[in-house]
């Protein structure tokens, strides 16, 4: 392997170095702890969204409805706090996260419905719910002091959802590569029939998968919840972009099969630092949007490029 | 990821290379037609504003915008692109500067000017997804985040204003009582229709969407079509959103948000395959007005703006699975 391949294979490294150190020289403080903390912990809402979505992406599937999700179970959490108390209510959203999930497994594996058709939809009916269950008005939580001591920072650096964000991701590393579980996803990825006829069962792996992944926009969305002490249903819509830029960066590709939980702390970082960066030197929020679209954009072109395959059609997966 | 669910099963893996069940198609087709009359025969029976000249050219104007979004993303689900996500990016782009180019060149120009630019931005698109081969999702996601910041850009990220109410008057204007935005979605989609159903471009559409590499070895030009494919979305939205701005006189930078999952429904609940390789103008348009008139009975019924999201999301969901299952049975 040359030096350029290895570039190319560790890109996410490369350019997550090359980002932070573009920061420091531009904003003064960049890398003292108390922005590192914040910038970490505003990455860690799509990190913990990302995280199912690369689960997702590996398995060849795609989740739409994640913001939807976020705000479902984040509304729950705060609404049901007068009635279950704070701790039982929060169960209860990731519960709403894990069920909304359930839904599109439903969807895509029982009724076999496209995953993008199917989370599409659901991604209305979710937001729809969401207004519906709050009447359009943002809902406020019983102890507004819960919300300061979550957002406590610990060991310098670490907020309590960063902490999570990170140890998810190691954890989840170590499922992908280490475990059967994590190989059968790979499998059911890269050619669900082989899977099949190697005894996975893809349509159970899939189901699973989407509950994974919205249990953990769900926890996203709690967590989000509480630590603003509000329950809103406009909360995440903007999410989505953000999350697939973040999984793509890292290098998980959307065709299925390929991807891993460090490319994906590494595609969080970088946009989170990106974002904490140009926030710190007061860019408009529509050119932020410009430098994100152009580095996802240039890294899948990279991606396409550099490594020899078929690509003709692949685009569409129309090659299987 | 198109295959993603066929490939859980064996039988649904093989519909799009054989014909559809005859009585399938059939059953689908007229059940469209069945449950667009039922919506007016609902609607005129519940409501007394529902049939009346008024009402149905409110129906109409809104349809229109849409509509010509529709025609353009039928060609990118047919030729096999998924869907594209750009489109509000595009719309954006087509109703910003169509009004803030107005000053400067001229409204008609500046209309030209604003449609050209938003094909520009649809054969970038189209460049990425045929030529480079990304997926159109994260292709078509990404430029429309770039084409939004630029455009944003470029008037200083506020609400523009039309200057030339001349140009206004002639959009709303009527002729032999329909509104000229409605005459230009009925050529829009009659011009997309017979690209679709009756031309070379066409048939290498359904080639291409159909079985890429069989289209490939027949001398398609495979890259070239579906590029043009995100081309026509391009002009389309362009277009529309122009005909938006001009409208409004006035134009914010989010105006088109939620246009793309508007023109996808419609096109999945008029039964285009979003595997590629079938569908139809008149059938995405039919999709269209039956959602139109569904969400206008809603509204004049009163029912609140939640519930009709969540009757439309159940809509596309039910109106997908229902067509895999006639398939599968059709085909058996």
């Amino acid at each position: 392997m040359n030096l350029g391949a290895t570039i190319v294979r560790f890109r996410v490294a490369v350019i997550l170095g090359l980002t932070l150190l573009c920061a420091s020289l531009l904003v003064p403080g960049f890398l003292g702890a108390t922005t590192l903390s914040l910038g970490l912990d505003r990455g860690a809402t799509v990190g913990l969204i990302a995280i199912g979505m690369t689960v997702l992406l590996i398995a060849r599937q795609i989740d739409l409805s994640v913001g939807s999700t976020f705000a479902l179970a984040g509304i729950v959490a705060v609404m049901l706090q007068p009635s279950l108390g704070i701790w039982p209510a929060a169960m209860a959203g990731l519960i709403a996260g894990a069920a909304a999930g359930a839904i599109n497994g439903l969807l895509v594996v029982t009724f076999k419905v496209n995953p993008l058709v199917a989370t599409l939809a659901t991604m209305l009916i979710f937001r729809s719910a969401a207004h519906w269950l709050t009447d359009s008005q943002p809902v406020p939580g019983t102890d507004i002091m819960l919300s300061v001591s979550l957002s406590k920072i610990h060991l310098g650096i670490f907020t309590l959802r960063s902490a999570l964000f990170i140890g998810a991701v190691l954890l989840l590393h170590v499922w992908l590569t280490r475990t059967v579980a994590g190989r059968n996803l790979f499998a059911v990825g890269s050619n669900a029939e082989a899977a099949k006829a190697s005894g996975i069962s893809p349509g159970r792996t899939v189901f699973l998968g989407f509950i994974f992944a919205g249990l953990f926009a769900g926890l996203a969305g709690v967590l989000q919840s509480l630590t603003t002490n509000t329950g809103s249903p406009v909360f995440g819509s903007e999410l989505l972009v953000a999350v697939i830029a973040a999984v793509v960066v890292g290098g998980t590709r959307i065709e299925g099969g390929r991807g891993s939980a460090l490319g994906t702390l590494g595609g969080v970082l970088t946009i989170a630092s990106l974002t904490t960066a140009m926030e710190f030197q007061s860019v408009p929020a529509y050119v932020q949007q410009v430098v994100a679209g152009c580095i996802l954009i240039l890294l899948v072109v990279l991606d396409r490029t550099v490594r020899p395959g078929p690509r003709s059609h692949a685009a569409t997966g129309g090659t299987h | 990821m198109t295959d993603a669910s066929a490939a859980l099963s064996e039988e649904t893996g093989s519909t799009r290379f054989r014909k559809d069940g005859r009585w399938a198609a059939l059953l689908s087709r007229a059940g469209l037609s069945i449950a667009i009359l039922a919506v007016i025969a609902y609607g005129s029976a519940v409501s007394p504003v529902f049939f009346t000249t008024g009402n149905l050219v409110n129906v109409m104007t809104s349809m229109a915008i849409i509509g010509i979004v529709v025609v353009g993303m039928t060609f990118v689900l047919v030729v096999g692109g998924l869907a594209d996500l750009s489109v509000p990016a595009t719309i954006a782009c087509g109703a910003i500067l169509s009004l803030a180019l107005q000053p400067m060149i001229g409204p008609v120009p500046a209309f030209v000017a604003a449609i050209g630019l938003a094909g520009l931005c649809g054969l970038v698109s189209g460049v990425l997804v045929g030529y480079v081969g990304i997926n159109p999702i994260i292709a078509t996601l990404g430029i429309g985040t770039i084409v939004l910041g630029i455009v944003q850009a470029s008037v200083g990220g506020v609400i523009v204003y039309g200057t030339n109410p001349e140009t206004a008057m002639l959009v709303k204007s009527r002729l032999f009582g329909i509104p000229t935005i409605v005459l230009i979605f009925l050529a829009v989609a009659l011009a997309g229709n017979f690209l679709l159903a009756r031309s070379w471009w066409g048939r290498w559409t359904f080639a291409t969407g159909g079985n890429p590499k069989a289209a490939e070895a027949a001398a398609v030009p495979v890259r070239a079509v579906k590029a043009g494919a995100f081309v026509i979305t391009g002009l389309c939205s362009g277009l529309s959103g122009a005909l938006l701005g001009l409208t409004l006189q006035s134009a914010r930078p989010l105006v088109g948000t939620g246009y793309e999952f508007s023109a996808i429904t419609a096109v999945v609940v008029g039964g285009v395959s979003i595997m590629g390789g079938a569908g139809s103008v008149p059938r995405a348009v039919a999709g269209l007005v039956f959602v139109q008139l569904l969400t206008n009975v809603m509204v004049l019924q009163g029912v609140r703006t939640p519930v009709q999201g969540l009757v439309l999301g159940l809509l596309i969901a039910g109106a997908v699975a229902l067509d895999v299952a006639l398939r599968r049975r059709g085909g058996a």
